[in-house]
């Protein structure tokens, strides 16, 4: 049910049938990006990605053109990591992308490789998507055969292997450097940085990182010119950007709009709002790491800076709206549990911090914690952003300190309701607020 | 290669200017200003920092996050705060976040009290935890190997005894399995971890989670005193520290000689300080009464050797082995004579070298340092295998492969437990060593002459391949070798001047019958490689014996006086007693010959059983046989000493004795006892004494009246040891060749042609000398210490290529 507004570049045609197959793809105007960038050189191409003003889709918001000139000139190798470890909950636009037209995927790779210097790509897809990684191989294959990747790309002299690598099943191994570890062979733990995987990536070498939609928008760049591009969207957020939207709303899915579009619009006129008679309680705007926002932020612009500016952040761009049924308790540990599963255990700060989180909200829910056991709880998410090796601890830490701060209230209902129902003490909740809490209602 | 030089730079910390290297670890950094920056997972010997721990945050300005200062480089100008709230507010929460799990059951940790944990929580920490909830639990404590016990409750995941096993020791064992708050360490399949420096992770471990089983419950750190010592249980001679409790060696620990051992010890130096307490060990004088020895009192025991020394006269032999110090050489040498007029001592295992190529091979310009392995361009391990002979080698030639890029290659007659970190491995047929040399030197003298006569007919007679031999020579003398091993590799030659190769040989190389020829063939690598010329290159020998280099320069070699002068004493021609051919100094096996002919009649051994330490057992078998008398020091009654011995002296063990030992690079090492004889009191005594004493009875008075003075005889008797001073050698040691009396070394002039192979004599069918890879592990102190008795390995032989293949040589 997207409207036009939600579908420009990346889902213009992505309901065509058969667009995963070359032929398709080809007569609707696919590689031709690819063709126009090899008639240039390697800087020109660059150049267009930088005046784009793209930036990462996969969370961290990096602009792509930057990133790309940070990798040294020089005849070692070099590489190319597609991040198609698609793990953040409520994230399924790169699913999508890949299933439906995995060829611009792959002819952004080659563009990006060339831009680059890499000489090899990988695609490091989650080990969960078994029919995504399957149809990228089957596009690689018509791909290689028809020379978009492989040796010489199409008599340009420039090369790019590109093999598809399927995960086993952690959420750290979408972490860049953890998927390189992972990608190696290894453990997949993050890495210490600096080195930053551009100097010092893959097997040593310089590496480019990048999400599966950052490189799917390349063919597009360079088909439409980098600066077309960034007349989209706004001033610090161009482009498009596929929303994955989930949750209590009436249409889930994958909506493409201009950066900087009222979310709102996204949540109520896109995705219908919640179920009628229902009102939206809190939202996570970019994937369950990014702090929740309440009711009263719907109208902030969906781009990376005004969503830094709210207090939260655009991350995956995976809007995850949970309405007034919902108690905060049950969010906080269905966040708090997913984190300390996947927290791999390397630093100090996450992998204990998840863990006694998890305690904590366990024992609120049981009856056993007073509300002095939520500024403990704060206190512990305070210790843990900043001071971990990756993001991954500070990625549970931001939403349950959001939901302390801004839910304190229910939270310490939940905390009375939950031991007068044990027969003990409650204490300075409001009756109102036990009342929400069904305590009166046995 | 060139070894680090830093520049000088100035940072502030917590308001204090310190001048430090520059791009040093801020931890390390900070702490040239007596700054403490706390740390668990960061160990500078384990490698690249990981900042998994995140004790280290530290704040820098101009950065908005906190940095572990374990991996933040320091700069020029950083200003650097450790002491600012954000700062101890992130060092309590790392200590409260590490103590969530930790069941603080200090009380009865054998860590307590020396526990890093423990010191940084009362340090940084904030004194109390919120943590109310219920721990972690495991099964504990846990077997993971015989020798160490793992309580997994305890550990803080700091992951240093997993990077230990993956990155230092390379035995790939340990692994961290599970993720998040259920991580632990491991080994992958639940087998124990057993690997040659195993106990390495219970001295890295930062809290009390794995621990010694031998020391578990033994003492706490306030009842023991530290000891220093350096272990001669292998020629590595790696320092050590003991615990030592009630007289009694609990513990052994690395005692850090970035010089020796880099920090290390291998699990036979770590735990075999067992033997030195056991029931086993002999403590008193044994005599042979009645086919029996029985413990006799010193008196006897020294008036029976005595009369059976005086007796022989002239017609003794004496060998030297194992730890035998300098000093005790010295008066050994001394004692045969000068009071006894006998000419016939050795502390070689095979065969005797002219005394030119002794001085030949011990030139000053040629001998490599033990760091020069780290840093040299390349390493030809010959006819050696570190990890049987000098373990602790075997870590040095890793890191220098890992950490430096240094090209490795392994010549040697077996499987090496080097060949997959080598860019090269070749193989010859036992006993082939002298004569795979001799190929390698004529190959090196005609690089990519295919036609170079010699290389193949001595590749053939040491039963390698030919065109092997070829590529180990260019793999030497340029880069690329095969497959051109590391472009990193040839960017550093490039950028420096000359190639620095260091080849480390076993003296099994100059041993037997072509040990010249090996000895010639080792001179002629080194001027081909021009190893005289280049910093940083050169020689190292690993000798059979843990003092070998240090007893030969003692002068306990045939005809060779201290210092490697020509011995002019008895056996110049000049001597009292018997004829020419009894005054033709004699080697170990020429002693063995003398005693099963019955031209020689007594033997006097100090720290050896030719049954289990030299080779040719049968013909030893006739020997001890034939010897009126036997005179043995030893520690145990093994094979040779219970069996043939008439007076047995009680050996000193490291831990107990007084004196001097030399490193294989020439570095002179202190013993200084660190706990008090084994047997009590009185019942033991030092064996300097006990030599001093029968050449007391003997009619010469050696005027030695205490270890220091035996050990001021023995720095005045070597030229090159002049102006060496006890108190210089102690600690870290002093390698002679880098003082000026390296000039007094008798320098030998060989003509250019002594320097070829040579006449080679082919390799005789019986060369799969059984006992030639005598590992250091297959020793009587692994055999009687209780915790290592595992580990003692079985006999196994190794057949020649020549036989295997069916085609005699």
């Amino acid at each position: 049910m997207a409207t036009s507004a939600s579908r420009m570049l990346l889902l213009a045609d992505i309901d065509e049938p058969g667009l995963c197959t070359l032929d398709v793809y080809e007569r609707r105007g696919g590689y031709q990006a690819l063709r126009k960038a090899l008639q240039t050189s390697p800087e020109e191409v660059l150049e267009q990605l930088k005046a784009s003003g793209i930036r990462g889709r996969g969370g961290a918001g990096f602009a792509m053109g930057t990133k790309v000139s940070f990798l040294p000139k020089g005849g070692m190798d070099k590489y190319l990591v597609c991040n198609a470890d698609e793990s953040e909950p409520g994230t399924f636009k790169d699913r999508e992308l890949m299933q439906k037209n995995p060829h611009s995927l792959i002819e952004g790779i080659a563009i990006a490789s060339y831009a680059a210097g890499t000489g090899r790509a990988f695609i490091y897809i989650r080990g969960e998507y078994v029919l995504q990684a399957d149809i990228l191989d089957g596009a690689l294959r018509e791909a290689r055969a028809a020379g978009y990747v492989g040796e010489n790309v199409l008599d340009s002299g420039h090369s790019v292997s590109l093999i598809v690598h399927r995960g086993a099943g952690a959420y750290i191994c979408g972490e860049e450097t953890g998927l390189l570890d992972s990608l190696e062979g290894k453990r997949g733990n993050p890495r210490l940085k600096p080195p930053f995987p551009a100097i010092q990536g893959l097997y040593q070498g310089p590496t480019l990182i990048n999400n599966v939609e950052t490189l799917t928008t390349v063919p597009s760049i360079m088909a439409m010119g980098g600066e077309e591009y960034a007349k989209l969207g706004v001033e610090t957020s161009t482009g498009t950007k596929v929303v994955s939207v989930s949750g209590h709303v009436q249409r889930p899915g994958n909506y493409e709009i201009e950066l900087g579009t009222p979310s709102r619009e996204i949540i109520y006129d896109l995705a219908g709002g919640p179920p009628d008679g229902r009102q939206v309680k809190c939202w996570f705007p970019g994937g369950s790491s990014s702090p929740v926002l309440k009711a009263e932020d719907l109208d902030v612009p969906y781009d990376f800076n005004s969503m830094a500016q709210a207090g939260s952040m655009l991350g995956s761009g995976a809007i995850i709206v949970a309405d007034d049924s919902t108690p905060i308790l049950d969010v906080a540990m269905k966040v708090a549990k997913f984190y300390r599963h996947e927290s791999c255990g390397k630093c100090t700060p996450c992998r204990e911090g998840t863990n006694w989180t998890v305690k904590m909200l366990e024992r609120i829910d049981e009856g056993e914690a007073t509300p002095m056991d939520l500024d403990i709880m704060a206190s512990v998410q305070e210790h843990i952003i900043g001071n971990c090796l990756c993001v991954l601890g500070d990625a549970m830490a931001m939403p349950i300190g959001s939901m302390i701060a801004k839910f304190r209230e229910e939270f310490e209902a939940h905390i009375d309701a939950a031991r007068m129902r044990r027969g003990l003490n409650g204490y300075a909740a409001s009756e109102e607020a036990l009342a929400a809490q069904g305590v009166f209602d046995a | 290669m060139p070894r680090p030089e830093p520049n000088t730079i100035t940072f502030t910390i917590d308001g204090k200017e310190v001048r430090a290297p520059e791009n040093t670890m801020l931890v390390d950094a900070a702490a040239m200003g007596d700054v403490e920056i706390p740390v668990f997972c960061y160990e500078p010997k384990l490698g690249q920092p990981v900042g998994a721990c995140r004790m280290c945050l530290v704040e820098i300005e101009g950065i908005p996050k906190l940095q572990t200062g374990c991996s933040t480089p320091v700069k020029d100008g950083m200003v650097v705060y450790t002491q600012s709230e954000r700062v101890k507010t992130a060092q309590r929460s790392v200590v409260e976040f590490l103590l969530v799990n930790h069941p603080l059951d200090c009380p009865v940790c054998d860590k307590g009290g020396e526990c890093p944990l423990q010191d940084i929580t009362f340090g940084f920490g904030d004194g109390i935890s919120r943590f109310i909830e219920p721990k972690r639990h495991f099964v504990k404590p846990l077997e993971l190997s015989p020798l160490i016990a793992i309580d997994r409750e305890r550990c803080i995941l700091c992951y240093r005894c997993v990077r230990f096993s993956q990155e230092l020791s390379e035995d790939y064992q340990l692994v961290l399995l599970e993720r998040g708050a259920h991580s632990y360490v491991s080994t992958f399949d639940g087998h124990p971890y057993v690997a040659p420096f195993s106990g390495n992770i219970v001295e890295l471990c930062p809290v009390g989670a794995l621990t010694s089983r031998p020391y578990r419950f033994r003492a706490r750190p306030w009842d023991v005193e530290d000891a220093g010592s350096v272990c001669t249980f292998c020629p590595a001679q790696c320092n050590v520290t003991l615990t030592v409790r009630d007289e009694r060696a609990l513990r052994v620990l690395a005692r850090d000689n970035v010089d020796v051992d880099d920090g290390w010890l291998c699990d036979k130096g770590r735990f075999a300080y067992q033997s030195f307490h056991v029931d086993e060990r002999v403590t008193e004088p044994l005599l042979r009464d009645g086919g029996q020895l029985r413990p006799v009192s010193w008196e006897r025991a020294l008036e029976e050797a005595a009369a059976a020394l005086g007796r022989a006269g002239a017609h003794t032999g004496a060998i030297a082995a194992g730890g035998t110090t300098n000093e005790e050489g010295l008066l050994l040498a001394r004692l045969l004579r000068e009071a006894l007029g006998s000419p016939h001592l050795d502390s070689r295992r095979a065969g005797s070298l002219p005394l030119a190529l002794h001085r030949a091979l011990g030139e000053p310009r040629l001998q490599a340092k033990v760091s020069d392995l780290e840093f040299a361009h390349a390493v030809l391990v010959l006819d050696a295998e570190p990890v049987d002979d000098a373990p602790i080698l075997d870590l040095r030639l890793r890191k220098g492969v890992r950490r430096h890029g240094t090209q490795l290659a392994v010549a040697s007659a077996r499987e090496s437990s080097l060949d997959a970190n080598a860019a090269l491995s070749v193989r010859f047929a036992p006993g082939g060593g002298a004569a795979f040399a001799a190929a390698l030197a004529a190959a090196l003298g005609a690089p990519g002459d295919g036609d170079s006569p010699g290389v193949e007919s001595l590749a053939r007679a040491a039963g390698a391949e030919p065109d092997a031999v070829r590529e180990l020579a260019s793999l030497l003398l340029e880069d690329g070798g095969p497959d051109g091993a590391g472009a990193e590799a040839g960017d550093r030659a490039g950028s420096e001047g000359a190639r620095e190769i260091v080849v480390l040989w076993g003296e099994r190389l100059t041993a037997g019958p072509n040990g010249a020829a090996g000895a010639r063939a080792l001179l002629g690598l080194a001027d081909a490689l021009g190893m005289g010329e280049v910093e940083g290159a050169g020689l190292l020998e690993i000798p059979a014996f843990a003092n070998g280099r240090g007893l030969r320069e003692a002068g306990v070699l045939p005809g060779v006086g201290p210092g490697l002068t020509e011995s002019t004493a008895p056996g110049g021609g000049q001597t009292s007693a018997g004829s020419s051919a009894q005054s033709d100094p004699r080697d170990a096996r020429g002693i063995a010959e003398g005693l099963a002919a019955g031209e020689l009649s007594a033997l006097y051994l100090l720290h050896c059983d030719p049954l289990r330490d030299l080779p040719d057992t049968e013909l030893w078998e006739r020997a001890l046989a034939g010897a009126t008398s036997v005179i043995a020091h030893a520690s145990f009654l093994t094979e040779g000493v219970r069996e043939h011995a008439n007076v047995v002296f009680p050996a000193e063990t490291y831990a107990e004795k007084e004196g001097t030992i030399v490193h294989p690079d020439g570095r002179l090492q202190r013993l200084r006892p660190a706990i008090a004889r084994a047997g009590g009191s009185g019942s033991m005594r030092a064996e300097w004494q006990v030599i001093a004493e029968l050449a007391l009875r003997l009619g010469l008075d050696l005027d030695v009246l205490s270890g220091a003075t035996a050990s001021q005889r023995l720095l005045a008797s070597v030229p090159f040891y002049a102006g060496l001073t006890l108190e210089e050698i102690a600690g870290r040691g002093v390698r002679w060749q880098e003082r000026d009396a390296a000039a007094a070394f008798p320098s030998a002039t060989l003509e250019r042609g002594a320097r070829d192979g040579g006449e080679l004599a082919p390799i005789p069918p019986n060369a799969a000398e059984l006992a030639g890879h005598r590992s250091v592990w297959d020793a009587p102190e692994v055999e009687f210490s209780p915790a290592l008795e595992f580990l003692y390995p079985r006999a196994h032989a190794v057949l020649p290529l020549t036989y295997v293949g069916g085609e005699p040589a």
